[in-house]
């Protein structure tokens, strides 16, 4: 990458947030650049192709941000008016076919424990967890957290302050695409790269870990993605 | 004790005097404590901070407790003013503390946490000073470096160590065993000591003792036996891990610990319950108890616990708690009488577990309930919770861990218990084994990160 571009990526980056913090105020999802989402060979990822007893992880809208894509095998609840530290918002529910498909951002909000390539504290339990106690939840192992997917990823058990931070997916029946464009909010965000930053220039470069994803993200099973996953 | 009760007696009287400028201590005067803490208070100056610029909560303790309620106050109210003061220089945290002597992390793991990154990234101001004394009526708080007034006050600052448990009571004997074989549950020096003599183990018996009461972090003694036990059995030392317990059996996540012991470590941790220490020659290296004597080669000697003794120093000790923690209000943790002072951490009177977590998720509770005291305010109380993790392998890394919380009695005035939904994970395994570090970092991020 030349040094123009990537000035300019890290520039809009910034931006971006600033404009997320704006929207924070107005209650409102953060918008971010269409993102298409891809199986791991980079073909365009068809929803009705996705398992549902793992959640997919990729990584929107900065190339270092985590988030979960979940086929809840069900539709999700109907639209949730939801709070967290970025203020209040309008949670859409499930898209796709039968509405089953949410996302969130994979990093707890709790302690900020994320899905990374060499382990992860957090996974969607679709079976049964021994700390949430019913199939089809969100679990963090590091605290004993527990979200419910179903219902814009409310806390269940444990110390979360907020629920897990929703991505706005969009769903082409004609393609059967899975898109992603927006966040509710970018509080969450900016905490992660200040608390991880020496983390994330080491594996991803300065300033690379918050360059924006592109128009393509990959999206790969998280027992694919991670080393380890934690079970609880 | 006589003269110390009458004192303090006195003292509440006038509520906290101030002779000739000067504030007077509270509480009973150990040699130390009290003494040093009238020498500050006679010299009268100020402690150089910058104006408050709001409602002044000095903290006092780095600890988790007081790192949390430091940082979250501000979060909740902020116009607090916020001082954290610490008499350590350099942070390193006890929990943890046994992966280290595994060699499953190093000393950076520990204490790569600065107390001015935690200040400046959490907008409240850190104050590297040791309290001697408070002067409750004229809400200042006594420290080496100068007098700091205060609107509210926190104090978090753990425990102490109690050596007549196991029948050691003067001094000289108590500075010879801390010095020889500290228990490690205070400060990083311990930790330093134990490590070094982990490593430098050729042979022999090590004993790791389990005090009654309760002492922190109930599963630690265990955990840490563990982890001397898989030094052993990496690096084929004929040594044998001695755990004698004052309990009659193991006193949390027994059925992991005991399953441990035989599968992991037959042959190398010997387990003997319901052992009462009564002496410790520390020359001969001999552990007594009523009926018989223990010989050991090298040992950390874990007492028993109280409240530290700045509670009691400054007054704040309920003359009838067994381990000499503070006399406050148990929902909102206030001292009985002053709603401008609260005692919070492991030196609370509460029958919590003495543990990080506790004291963190703790810590965000008194947290709201400063902030609403500021503003006139009242919340609701709500448990801390208990998730602890204990590492019971090394090689490779296995753990255990428990996920509590606590109810009221009916009269909502005391601890009753565990919470219902309180659960046991007590089936060692790889992935609660990485979960031990991961919650050690993800408390380190909450009390340093903004």
């Amino acid at each position: 990458m030349d040094r123009r571009r990537f000035v300019k990526l890290c520039t809009g980056s910034a931006a971006w947030l600033a404009a997320g913090m704006r929207d924070a105020r107005a209650g409102s999802y953060t918008d971010f650049p269409k993102v298409r989402l891809t199986d791991a060979q980079r073909a365009p990822l068809k929803a009705s192709a996705l398992a549902k007893d793992e959640a997919y992880v990729f990584h929107f809208p900065f190339r270092s941000l985590p988030c979960f894509l979940i086929n809840l095998g069900k539709p999700a609840s109907g639209a949730r008016e939801l709070t967290s530290e970025s203020g209040s918002y309008t949670w859409p529910g499930g898209v796709g076919k039968d509405k089953s498909l949410v996302a969130y951002v994979a990093v707890c909000t709790h302690q900020l424990a994320y899905a990374g390539k060499d382990g992860s504290q957090i996974r969607y339990a679709a079976g049964n967890s021994a700390l949430a106690g019913r199939p089809g939840t969100i679990v963090c192992c590091a605290h004993a957290s527990v979200f419910d997917p179903a219902t814009g990823a409310q806390r269940e058990h444990g110390d979360a302050p907020d629920p897990l931070l929703p991505v706005r997916l969009e769903y082409d029946p004609a393609d059967d695409a899975v898109y992603a464009s927006g966040l509710a909010g970018t509080q969450l965000v900016e905490r992660f790269f200040k608390t991880y930053k020496r983390e994330l220039i080491s594996e991803y470069g300065p300033g690379v870990y918050k360059e924006p994803v592109g128009d393509t993200t990959v999206a790969v099973p998280l027992s694919k993605y991670a080393t380890s996953v934690a079970d609880c | 004790m006589s003269d110390c009760i009458n004192r303090r007696d006195f003292l509440k009287m006038g509520s906290a005097a101030v002779v000739g400028g000067a504030t007077v201590m509270t509480g009973c005067a150990t040699a130390a404590g009290g003494s040093a803490a009238e020498t500050a208070a006679s010299i009268g100056f100020k402690a150089a901070l910058p104006n408050a610029k709001g409602p002044r909560l000095v903290v006092v303790g780095g600890g988790t407790s007081g790192l949390t309620i430091a940082k979250y106050a501000k979060k909740e109210y902020p116009k607090f003013d916020v001082v954290l003061v610490e008499k350590r220089d350099m942070y390193s945290s006890c929990f943890s503390s046994n992966l280290w002597y595994a060699g499953l992390i190093n000393l950076e793991f520990l204490a790569d946490h600065s107390f001015l990154d935690a200040a400046r990234n959490n907008h409240y101001t850190f104050f590297n000073a040791t309290v001697t004394g408070v002067d409750r009526a004229g809400r200042k708080l006594v420290t080496s470096e100068g007098e700091i007034d205060y609107d509210f006050l926190v104090l978090a600052p753990g425990i102490a160590y109690d050596y007549a448990r196991i029948g050691v009571s003067d001094v000289e004997a108590i500075t010879a065993l801390r010095t020889a074989y500290p228990p490690g549950f205070i400060s990083p020096t311990e930790h330093v000591t134990i490590r070094r003599k982990v490593q430098e183990f050729e042979g022999g018996v090590f004993v790791q003792c389990v005090p009654s009461g309760n002492y922190r972090c109930l599963p630690a003694p265990y955990e840490r036996a563990c982890m001397i036990a898989s030094h052993f059995k990496k690096n084929k030392i004929k040594g044998k891990v001695l755990v004698l317990d004052a309990n009659p059996d193991i006193t949390i996540k027994k059925d992991g610990f005991h399953a441990a012991f035989n599968e992991l470590y037959k042959g190398i941790i010997e387990y003997k319950p319901s052992i009462e220490i009564t002496g410790v020659d520390v020359e001969k290296k001999v552990l007594k108890t009523a009926f018989e004597s223990y010989h050991f080669d090298d040992a950390a000697i874990y007492p028993g616990v109280r409240a530290s003794t700045l509670i009691e120093h400054l007054g704040l000790m309920d003359p009838k708690s067994p381990q000499k923690e503070a006399r406050i209000d148990v929902l909102k943790y206030n001292v009985i009488g002053d709603e401008r002072v609260y005692v919070a951490g492991d030196s609370r009177p509460h029958p919590y577990s003495k543990s990080a977590n506790t004291a963190n998720t703790e810590g965000k509770y008194v947290a709201k309930v400063l902030a609403a005291r500021a503003q006139g305010k009242d919340i609701s109380w709500y448990s801390p919770r208990t998730v602890c993790y204990s590492m019971v392998n090394a090689s490779p890394m296995e753990g255990i861990s428990v996920d509590a919380g606590y109810i009221l009695n009916a009269a909502g005035n005391a601890i009753a218990g565990f919470s219902p939904d309180t659960k046991l994970f007590e089936k060692r395994d790889g992935a609660k084994g990485k979960s031990t570090l991961e919650w050690a970092r993800g408390l380190y991020r909450d009390m340093f990160e903004g």
